[in-house]
């Protein structure tokens, strides 16, 4: 559990940030959304003392990390930042074990971790291992750069933007193993990001940041119904909200059995998302979809009343 | 192979037609009689007509046929064609010393002529440019040069005696050696020692802002002074010491000789050295430097691990710039009495005596052609594995 009570930090006369207060549970994901100089980074980095905090406190599960020696705080908690920091004259391997080999651990140990890792973030060891970070792709650098993070196994996990330099596609891949990851690996992660698909589709919870302040937090589908004000509005997406709500529910969610009727021609995944079943429908001119499960087997209908009743229950 | 045809190699032609006119017009050979009476020149064609000419004549014609159409395997056929030719230039050197020299004159002395030093010089680009792109990597390049030393050695060895450099050499040998070590230890000494400085002193800039102007505008200014003019100003103040500071006099420290040499060397190292470092130092990623701290490495290992490596091949750049510096330098300080291969040069422009001059010129070239390469190549395979 992260806790920032009342958290300023000046640089000379400019306040970075302003008096933030924040609680980010255990296992939970909490994105840091706002406009480019919020304070987003500088509030990620006061958590691990790359930054030293000027007013109020940071306490993990319950202890200041004043108390901390900075270099032991740091070695606890994992860090991920855009450019992936990957040391270029270390190949990928020794990159991964960073941290352990700092925490002493033994050299068979280290290894043995290292190539778990590589598995875990689909990095085949004998293709990755030997590599130099200058002969990796943007998103196996930052496959790199999670799995030194994830080293030592810290509890917490700070991520500064990790999939800001990558081409959409790759972001997409990346969002979803994070996904996949945190739901067996529930580590305690703040993410801090400017693209707002991405802290919705991540967040458990949505902290949105203005001016070294925090505007407003909550659930995602929370902020995207009742922003406080028209800045958070805005940031949310303004007359896209509802397509933003609409990709944050599974059609599942929204399906009715197969019923007497014959079968819609167009067919949509269960696991797709409301906006891409609405998609479908507009492009083909349809009013009905036949939800399939993974094997294309229908298990179910979903009508445009239904999709659109989505907010009604 | 089924490509279309490839386009000429115009380095590589433009250069061997260069190295035919030479050959053919330019004086290749002087001989003299004696050290004192002015020597005459030949053209190579008037020494040896026949077949000894068409063995370079023919190499040179047939590169510039390969490089016309050059495909990988010409340009390999055209680079052994190189090397051999550059074996062949001592061997036709010697035959041409057996022409021109009769037994009657004990004391002839063969000079090298323009015809010659250019055909080195241009073959030596022809092997470059080939081995640029052949991609062939340094280690070979130096290896293609192994047929040519050889054969120079053989031929100073066993049929150029009457060679005036050859002569010049025999006449002090052992001065020679000990020109050569002083130029080295010089050179060396001062390296080493302004390495050293540079580092403390880089490493004192980075932490105080203060140190870093005052710093380089003191060094800027060292460099600004014209070196025998430095070489001046520190004669008074180490002739004082010399004089009144016992122990410096015991290691010789007087207003001429190695210690102002050094000094000076010293503080025209001490720039690009500085530079070098600092640069290095202050421009490794900050993003790697922030990740690495994030991490949780320790400030010192941050700096050992991780700043430094990086920057090794830019300091390691600022070695080999400092060494072919002092190289030339120390040329200069044997005005001032500090020995080293420059004593040759400067007595044989007062003697008017070119091949003493070569004697001290040749391997002063040598050596920072051959620190050029090898800081060149160290740098490089550091950055390799490393950076970029
Ligand atoms: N090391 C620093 N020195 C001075 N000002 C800084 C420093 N780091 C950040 N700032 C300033 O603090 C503000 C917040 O920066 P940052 O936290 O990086 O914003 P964000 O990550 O949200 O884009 C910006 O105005 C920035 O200029
Ligand atoms: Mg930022």
């Amino acid at each position: 559990m992260i806790e920032l009570f009342d958290v300023t930090k000046r640089f000379g006369s400019e306040v970075a940030v302003d008096g933030i207060s924040l609680r980010v549970e255990t296992g939970e994901l909490c994105a840091l959304v706002g406009t480019s100089g919020c304070g987003k980074s500088t509030t990620l980095s006061m958590i691990n003392r790359l930054i030293e905090h000027d007013g109020g406190e940071i306490h993990l599960d319950g202890q200041p990390v004043r108390s901390f020696d900075e270099v032991a705080l740091r070695r606890r908690i994992g860090y991920v930042i855009q450019s992936t920091g990957l040391f270029p004259h270390w190949t990928v391997a020794r990159n991964i074990g960073l941290v352990p080999r700092l925490l002493k651990w033994p050299k068979g140990r280290v290894r043995e971790r290292v190539e778990e890792l590589m598995q875990l973030l689909g990095l085949p060891v004998a293709e990755f291992a030997d590599k130099y970070p200058r002969q990796l792709s943007g998103g196996q650098a930052q496959r790199v750069g999670v799995a030194r993070a994830l080293a030592a196994d810290p509890d917490i996990l700070l991520m500064d933007e990790p999939f800001g330099a990558l081409d959409p596609i790759t972001r997409e891949t990346l969002q979803h193993e994070l996904r996949e990851l945190q739901a067996r690996l529930h580590k305690t992660i703040v993410f801090v990001t400017h693209d707002m698909d991405e802290a919705l589709a991540l967040a458990d919870r949505l902290v949105v940041m203005h001016q070294g302040r925090i505007v407003q937090q909550g659930k995602p589908i929370a902020l995207l119904h009742d922003p406080v004000n028209p800045f958070v509005e805005s940031l949310l997406g303004g007359m896209d909200r509802g397509l933003k709500e609409a990709a944050l529910i599974q059609v599942g969610e929204r399906m009715l059995p197969l019923g007497p009727r014959l079968l819609a021609s167009e067919r949509i995944a269960y696991g797709a998302s409301l906006s891409q079943a609405l998609s479908v429908m507009l492009w083909h001119q349809v009013d009905r979809l036949t939800v399939v499960d993974e094997e294309d087997i229908p298990i179910g209908e979903l009508s445009l009343r239904r999709l659109l009743g989505a907010k009604a229950s | 192979m089924g490509e279309g045809r490839v386009s000429p190699n115009w380095v590589v032609l433009s250069l061997m037609l260069a190295c035919l006119a030479a050959w053919l017009i330019l004086d290749a050979v002087s001989v003299a009689p004696n050290r004192i009476v002015p020597g005459s020149a030949y053209a190579a064609l008037e020494i040896m007509s026949g077949w000894p000419a068409l063995l370079l004549t023919a190499p040179m014609l047939a590169v510039v046929v390969l490089a016309w159409r050059p495909d990988q395997q010409r340009l390999k056929l055209a680079l052994a064609t190189t090397v051999l030719l550059l074996a062949l230039l001592p061997l036709w050197l010697s035959a041409a010393t057996a022409v021109l020299v009769e037994p009657s004159m004990p004391q002839a002395r063969v000079g090298i002529g323009p015809s010659l030093w250019l055909l080195l010089f241009l073959l030596l680009l022809v092997l470059i440019e080939l081995r640029t792109r052949l991609a062939l990597s340094r280690s070979m390049g130096w290896c293609l040069l192994l047929p040519m030393i050889v054969s120079w050695w053989l031929s100073l060895a066993l049929w150029l005696e009457p060679l005036a450099l050859q002569r010049e050499y025999q006449a002090r040998s052992a001065q020679f050696t000990s020109a050569l070590t002083m130029h080295l230890v010089l050179v060396g000494a001062a390296v080493a020692a302004s390495l050293v400085l540079a580092a403390l002193l880089a490493l004192a800039m980075r932490r105080h802002a203060g140190i870093r102007r005052a710093g380089f505008g003191v060094l800027n200014f060292l460099q600004t002074i014209p070196s025998l003019a430095l070489f001046g100003l520190l004669l008074a103040p180490l002739a004082w010491l010399g004089t009144h500071v016992d122990w410096l006099a015991a290691i010789g420290v007087s207003g001429i000789g190695w210690a102002p040499a050094f000094l000076a060397l010293l503080g025209y190292s001490l720039l690009p050295m500085v530079r070098n470092i600092h640069v290095a130092l202050e421009e490794v990623d900050p993003a790697v430097i922030e990740s690495a701290r994030g991490m949780g490495m320790s400030r010192r290992q941050v700096f050992l691990q991780v700043r430094l490596p990086l920057a090794l091949p830019i300091v390691i750049e600022g070695i080999r710039i400092t060494t072919v510096q002092a190289i030339g330098l120390t040329a200069v300080a044997a005005l001032i009495g500090a020995g080293g291969l420059g004593t040759f040069i400067f007595q044989g422009l007062g003697q008017a005596a070119m091949d003493m001059v070569l004697l001290g010129a040749l391997p002063i070239i040598v050596m920072a052609l051959f620190a050029d390469a090898l800081f060149g190549s160290l740098s490089e395979r550091l950055r390799q594995g490393g950076t970029a």
